[in-house]
């Protein structure tokens, strides 16, 4: 419970985009700030559907933004 | 409390109200019973009264968190939080009712007097429900903080 095999992007990504902010991020994805924080905290790992979202929001490749961790 | 999302701030209100009059409750039921008080009429007073009451603390809670923040709406992590914790919350209601059924029927065929009184079974209901109910809002606060 609490970790995730995946690790991501997700903050780097907003830096690249302008600073976009968490805010922007979770309206153009369709869910709340607190679920995007989770996600760069890596304390939730997203559906598919909200993967490619994200993606789609960067415009970047999904493997760009999340990749299985290195154990 | 302005990094919480409305569905935690929710359940962290929901868990003190609850905790609060259900505590309450139980400790004033156990007072009459060992006054030799808790009767039907009486226990149905007391619990109709402090759910009327839970209902209008929760009514006035949501008011007050709707109005100082605005609601998000309920998103996949939110739904999958609510599943678990509920999945969990009806697994310790399952298992409560069960332990009470066979309580019941053991408590029959060695006639005990106490497994065939109506209010000390609607009690262990109840207290399995406020158990279940405990669980599941613990468990919601937890993977909204720890993660799922």
């Amino acid at each position: 419970m609490g970790s995730s095999n995946l690790d991501n992007g997700v903050r780097a990504l907003r830096d690249e985009h302008d600073h976009m902010t968490q805010q922007a991020l979770a309206e153009a994805v369709g869910v709340s700030r607190q679920t995007i924080i989770a996600i760069e905290q890596g304390r939730y790992s997203p559906s598919l559907e909200v993967a490619m979202k994200i993606a789609r929001a960067f415009g970047e490749p999904v493997e760009r933004v999340f990749w299985f961790a290195q154990s | 409390m302005t990094n919480l999302s409305f569905h935690e701030k929710s359940a962290i209100g929901t868990l003190i109200a609850t905790w609060i009059i259900g505590i309450f409750y139980f400790h004033s039921a156990w007072e009459l019973w060992q006054a030799g008080q808790l009767h039907p009429a009486s226990n149905f007073g007391l619990a109709a009264g402090l759910t009327v009451l839970l209902v209008i603390v929760l009514v006035a809670y949501h008011i007050l968190i709707a109005v100082t923040g605005k609601p998000e709406e309920e998103d996949e992590r939110d739904r999958l939080i609510a599943w678990r914790a509920g999945r969990i919350g009806g697994f310790v209601l399952g298992f409560g009712v069960v332990g009470i059924v066979v309580q019941i029927l053991i408590g029959g065929m060695l006639d005990d007097p106490l497994a065939g009184s109506p209010v000390l079974i609607a009690n262990a209901l109840m207290a399995v429900v406020f158990i279940a109910t405990i669980v599941e809002l613990v468990l919601t606060l937890v993977f909204y903080r720890r993660g799922i």
